[in-house]
């Protein structure tokens, strides 16, 4: 199974509580005869390219350097991850069984690699704009909500680290209940869970072609 | 090439949605390329009442849904709408089988462009109507940085680099340090059909509207903005009136309006001065048709489409010299050609042409002729065709193919 999974922040570039729980991830993944690729972003420190313990790492950076916000900021990366995405899928013969997408950061490129090459997506959130700007509506704040939006909508599957984020993500998005899973990253079975979602989104994609 | 090419346009207007100049370029090169045996599917933003998917003259559109997201400034819009663009388009050309060419028109369409190029790895053209550095005359501020950066980013992905005048190659290749060999000239056009079409309308009943009979009309079309010189033509017309009976009539909308009628009223010539703001179609021609002389005061312009549409109508131009519209029109031959952003010059240009009866037919026969030769659809159409011919041969040498 090859999965390219996509993440704003990874190791040694580290935000928040994301960039470790992806490498954790990722090093998993690889133990459990999955490829992983990590598609993120570019610190200058860490070159463009790496590859360790079977999981190969490609960081971009934004080819606009100028910005008036996180979000133009985002937009105008999310073509660079496409880009490696596609260089990727073409690279393996076309063999990329699915995208995990983290947070709303890369969900544009996520879709557009959906639409264009058929490759499904799970969103796995860390957190919503909701809770990180405490309910604020702004057409910023709104206009991040939209993609998280999108993202719930295009996405094959979500992935939520509680039961709590499960029952958020029905109450803000009306996402429907079936579509989601909760992997705690704390529990035994937490990477079988992951590795259970994506079998069965494969199953399922492997059935409608 | 024995095989049908096909192109996607992308552009943020499309007849209906007409804001500027890009709109009717897309409409008449995508509508000419159809007639030479092109492929054409535009992909656009949506506008009220125009269907999702239709057919335009031989060119297949698809309308996006452009607005469903909220946006905290007009950037951010343009990143977001493209966000839709691009998965939008990006199903039409999976269902489609594949496209051969992406064109995209302008910046507001970059990262549409470039996502569609990587993942569908076919060759990416854009056609540069115009600079954040020209509309703004320099870049002061992070948010014009980011939108020429952006454009910047687009001439880089893009394989080819169309411009629609000589000025605006040297412009673009000096603004992004772009090489020679990307730039490609190909000059817009202008379908003098077009001017044919209300021939049965009675011009003078029509004239009555806007003027006196027995006052010369002096036209400006554009959007009432700064680099459209629009003040220097309002700053003129006292000038202009010590010698000539006229009225100068403003079509266009734009943020300058209040200010520039405000000071027309206070300078008591509120009567000589008429604002339209944006007029239909139809309505235009006519006025373009029934003008003794029409203006463009621009003090920057990558090519000047209204100067030529006031030629294909027979209406006597007065220009500034700068830009693309030094290269569509020359002095004493095909118009009348004044000193940018001053207002003496402009008024004796104006006064030039209204004077003298034997030099405007001149002018006006000239002019005509200019535009059926080089400033023609079909040449145009032609000209980008070998473009694409000469990308998608580069092309098939690469891996990507």
């Amino acid at each position: 199974m090859r999965v390219i999974i996509f993440s704003w922040e990874f190791p040694p570039r580290v935000v928040g509580k994301l960039a470790d729980y992806v490498k954790e991830l990722s090093l998993q993944l690889a133990r459990n005869n999955v490829k992983p690729y990590v598609v993120t972003y570019h610190d200058y420190l860490t070159g463009e390219f790496d590859e360790e313990y079977g999981v190969k790492t490609y960081r971009v950076t934004n080819p606009v350097k100028t910005h008036v916000s996180v979000l133009t900021w985002v937009l105008t990366l999310n073509q660079e991850v496409e880009r490696a995405a596609a260089n990727i899928y073409y690279k393996s013969g076309k063999q990329v069984d699915l995208i995990d997408a983290h947070d709303w950061h890369f969900i544009p490129a996520a879709v557009t690699l959906k639409k264009a090459l058929g490759i499904p997506f799970v969103y796995s959130i860390e957190s919503l704009e909701d809770h990180r700007s405490h309910g604020a509506n702004s057409p910023f704040n709104m206009a991040i909500k939209s993609i998280e939006w999108l993202g719930m909508y295009e996405a094959s599957r979500i992935l939520v680290k509680s039961k709590w984020m499960a029952n958020e993500a029905v109450r803000i998005y009306k996402v429907p209940e079936s579509k989601i899973k909760i992997a705690k990253p704390e529990a035994k079975l937490w990477i079988e869970t992951i590795l259970e979602t994506y079998g069965s989104l494969m199953e399922e994609t492997a059935h409608n072609a | 090439m024995p095989k049908e090419l096909k192109v996607m346009m992308l552009t943020w207007e499309f007849p209906p949605r007409i804001i500027g100049g890009i709109s009717p370029h897309v409409y008449h090169l995508s509508k000419s390329l159809a007639e030479n045996g092109v492929k054409v599917y535009v992909v656009t933003c949506d506008f009220p009442g125009a269907p999702q998917h239709e057919m335009v003259d031989g060119v297949e559109v698809f309308r996006v849904d452009s607005y469903k997201n909220p946006s905290p400034d007009f950037a951010s819009w343009v990143y977001l709408m493209n966000m839709n663009m691009q998965k939008e388009a990006a199903a039409f050309v999976k269902s489609l089988g594949g496209v051969d060419i992406f064109h995209a028109h302008d910046w507001l369409v970059a990262n549409a462009g470039i996502g569609l190029k990587h993942v569908f790895r076919k060759p990416l053209l854009a056609t540069m109507h115009s600079t954040e550095y020209g509309r703004r005359n320099g870049i002061h501020s992070d948010y014009e940085k980011m939108i020429h950066e952006t454009e910047a980013w687009l001439t880089y992905e893009a394989w080819r680099v169309i411009c629609c005048s000589n000025y605006m190659v040297s412009h673009v290749k000096w603004v992004f340090g772009l090489p020679e060999d990307k730039l490609v000239m190909i000059p817009n056009g202008v379908e003098v059909k077009e001017y044919e079409k209300h021939e049965n309308t009675d011009l003078n009943q029509f004239r009555r509207r806007f003027a006196l009979p027995e006052e010369k009309i002096v036209l400006f079309v554009g959007r009432l903005v700064y680099e459209k010189g629009i003040h220097v033509l309002v700053n003129a017309v006292p000038k202009v009136l010590e010698k000539v009976n006229a009225k100068f009539v403003i079509v266009g909308n734009g943020y300058m309006q209040q200010s520039l009628s405000e000071h027309v009223k206070s300078i008591g010539l509120s009567h000589k001065v008429l604002f339209t703001g944006f007029v239909d179609d139809a309505t235009l021609r006519n006025l373009q048709k029934c003008a003794d002389v029409s203006v463009v005061p621009s003090l920057f312009e990558p090519f000047g489409i209204v100067a030529l549409e006031a030629m294909a109508a027979k209406s006597p131009v007065v220009v500034s010299d700068t830009g693309g519209l030094s290269e569509i029109v020359e002095h004493d031959v095909t118009g009348v050609k004044v000193y940018p952003g001053n207002p003496d010059s402009l008024a004796w240009g104006i006064t030039r042409v209204l004077l003298d009866n034997d030099y405007t037919c001149r002018l006006r026969e000239n002019a005509y002729k200019r535009v059926l030769e080089r400033f023609n659809w079909k040449i145009i159409s032609q000209q980008t065709k070998n473009v694409y011919e000469t990308v998608l041969k580069e092309y098939s040498k690469t891996f990507w193919a």
